[in-house]
């Protein structure tokens, strides 16, 4: 229970140390925010007005505070570039990047934890070592490369899959499986090696000693506690997925909160990419914070302690 | 050896050789062991740590680790054979008809499982039936071990319990389905010494209640004095000595039995140090061709050396196997 309170109080400080952070980055990395939002005719005189009226050229720390308290009471502001609302955006592109993190989240369980548990029960056999192989070769394999290689595999040679667009679900296969990837590479891995743990255990013996099938002993009382490890880790994946998505929505034109993002910065539309940023990384902070409850909740030595 | 009362025996191994493989070499580990359990007795495998007591147990349970083989031999339990039945038939045989209890009852527990659904499952698995029943025979059983508020106890965590009443737990987990055999194997070495007295008592009062065979493995002379009706003294993967518990103690025959006892400590007018028997187990893959006793043996001879000794009678209910046993002097 203090735990989770503690874990709480973090994941709050984090997400107002970040949200500075990216307020700071942003105004300070250069670029001006009238170029995107005014036509190239506006004069110098104008485009410091528009400065002056959203507030661009008080102190960094002061339009912090204002914006803090525009968010705290829902005004979450505009586009400069299309003056669309943000809690628009959010809910539209959220919805997208939500369907797709979501499938890439589940891949990574679906596929990832299976394969580790026949590599754990095959061990040092044919079976552990090509599913070894792959998962090193899932970790070493950048996706933006891979991203390329099954768009020119399934999309340009054989036609099967669309390269990129939205959102029926087809479209939806090559990024979810590129953005899974990795997550699925390393599940794998720590599934077998959170196995071979348990069912080296005294306890196994025990279950065996009392008449219980193999796949009782494996399925059930070692994978019970094997899930402990994957499920602390499972925070992880999702901060993996959340930033691989920048990367993955730009290059499938999936439109999640990633490629909004993207198109923010590159077009300094501050209220969007500062928006956008603290959202993405709320996620991730959501993320471990849930993986956190996760583990308290699975393993009964910390439930009740 | 037969008994008296000429019953058969409920397990009955013979000539059993188990074979450990660990790095690419082969060991035997048991080397032609042959015991006997009769029904309603209380059999010790008595022997130093290494001799092999365990990975017997484990032939019999056919629990042996990834690396272990039996390589020999025959365990006929009740007239069936277990060396070459099938995973389905000892399956059902484990827990239902043998039992074992381990050494460690803090790492034998699942310990994502209550006690109470460890206990459940293992009866649905043997018996089928409802939760409800299975929940009934769960918590009579924990009360029978003598586990106090054993209804609460049924939704523990093994964390939350102490060593002994996860011993506890073991036993009754081993006893739920009334197993013709019990194998315990070193079932209080982990505890504090009050503790272990109060589980050999109660294993000694399921045994008699139940009228079942027990296998008791340990390394404890006292445990045996406590418990045994009859021991078996093995040493390097094989019995060299069998008498039923009275006559060991008071008449050892083999110098390694004689070894043992007199290594026992106790007190003594004089200040001496305590005895141990010189040298130290051969490793298995080390194989006289003689007795594997004679390089510690005081009494070795040069047939010792030559030959290995056959385990045989050696008056009433004894066997040895030794070809020069001299008479037992404490010092």
């Amino acid at each position: 229970m203090r735990r989770i309170v503690s874990r709480t109080g973090y994941m709050i400080l984090i997400l107002i140390l970040s949200s500075i952070a990216v307020f700071y980055a942003i105004r300070l990395s250069g670029g001006d925010a009238t170029a995107a939002a005014l036509p190239a005719s506006t004069t110098a005189a104008q485009r410091e007005a528009f400065r002056e009226r959203l507030g661009l050229t008080a102190p960094i720390y002061v339009q912090y505070f204002q914006y803090a308290g525009r968010i705290l009471t829902g005004d979450m502001g505009n586009s400069l570039t299309n003056n669309a609302d943000i809690g628009q955006m959010l809910i539209r592109h959220g919805k997208n990047s939500l369907i797709l993190g979501a499938a890439a989240f589940a891949l990574v369980f679906v596929i990832g934890i299976p394969l580790g548990i026949w590599a754990s029960v095959r061990r040092n056999r044919f079976a552990d070592q090509g599913i070894m192989t792959f998962s090193v070769t899932g970790m070493a394999i950048p996706n933006f490369w891979l991203a390329l290689l099954v768009i020119w595999l399934f999309a340009s040679t054989f036609h099967l899959l669309p390269s990129a667009g939205c959102c029926e679900p087809r479209h939806l296969i090559l990024p979810a499986v590129v953005l899974a990837f990795e997550g699925i590479a390393l599940t794998v891995r720590m599934t077998r090696s959170a196995m071979l743990e348990n069912l080296g255990q005294d306890w196994v013996r025990t279950a065996r000693a009392a008449g219980l099938s193999e796949i009782r002993v494996i399925g059930k009382h070692a994978f019970r506690n094997a899930l402990i490890p994957i499920i602390s880790l499972a925070g992880l994946r999702i901060g993996q997925i959340v930033g691989y998505a920048l990367v993955v929505e730009t290059i499938f034109g999936w439109p999640g909160l990633g490629q909004v993002l993207v198109n923010a910065v590159l077009r300094r539309d501050y209220p969007v990419a500062q928006f956008f940023s603290v959202v993405l990384v709320a996620l991730v902070v959501i993320g471990n914070w849930l993986a956190d409850l996760g583990y308290v909740i699975a393993n009964p030595r910390l439930r009740r302690a | 050896m037969t008994q008296g009362n000429g019953t058969s025996p409920v397990l009955s191994i013979r000539n059993l050789t188990t074979t450990i493989q660990s790095d690419g070499l082969i060991f035997d580990v048991v080397r032609g062991l042959s015991l006997d359990v009769y029904p309603n007795e209380r059999v010790c495998l008595v022997g130093e740590s290494g001799c092999g007591k365990t990975i017997a147990a484990l032939s019999v349970m056919r629990l042996l680790p990834e690396a272990g083989e039996i390589t020999g031999g025959s365990i006929l339990f009740k007239g069936r054979e277990l060396v070459s039945t099938s995973e389905r038939d000892i399956r059902a045989i484990r827990a239902e008809e043998i039992s074992m209890i381990f050494q460690d009852p803090l790492t034998s527990l699942d310990p994502s499982f209550t006690v109470g659904s460890i206990l459940k499952e293992l009866i649905k698995v043997h018996r089928g039936g409802d939760d409800k029943s299975a929940a009934a025979l769960a918590l009579a059983t924990l009360a029978e071990v003598e586990i106090p508020d054993a209804k609460s106890r049924m939704d523990a965590y093994p964390h939350q319990l102490s060593g002994g009443m996860r011993q506890r737990v073991m036993i009754a987990m081993a006893l739920v389905l009334d197993p013709d055999l019990l194998i315990a194997d070193e079932p209080t070495t982990a505890l504090d010494v009050t503790v272990q007295a109060q589980i050999l008592e109660r294993l000694v009062e399921e045994q008699r209640q139940r009228q079942m065979a027990m296998l008791l493995i340990t390394h404890d002379l006292a445990v045996v004095a406590s418990v045994a009706d009859r021991v078996a003294v093995m040493y390097s993967g094989e019995i060299v000595e069998q008498a039923p518990v009275d006559q060991l103690f008071a008449d050892p025959r083999h110098p390694y039995t004689q070894g043992l006892i007199r290594a026992l400590p106790h007190v003594s007018p004089r200040k001496e140090p305590l005895y141990s028997i010189p040298g130290r187990v051969p490793p298995p893959q080390f194989t006289p061709p003689g007795c594997y006793f004679a390089p510690r043996c005081p009494y070795a001879i040069e047939r010792c050396w030559q030959e290995h000794p056959p385990l045989e009678p050696d008056g009433g209910d004894r066997l040895l196997r030794c070809y020069n046993p001299q008479p037992f002097a404490l010092l």
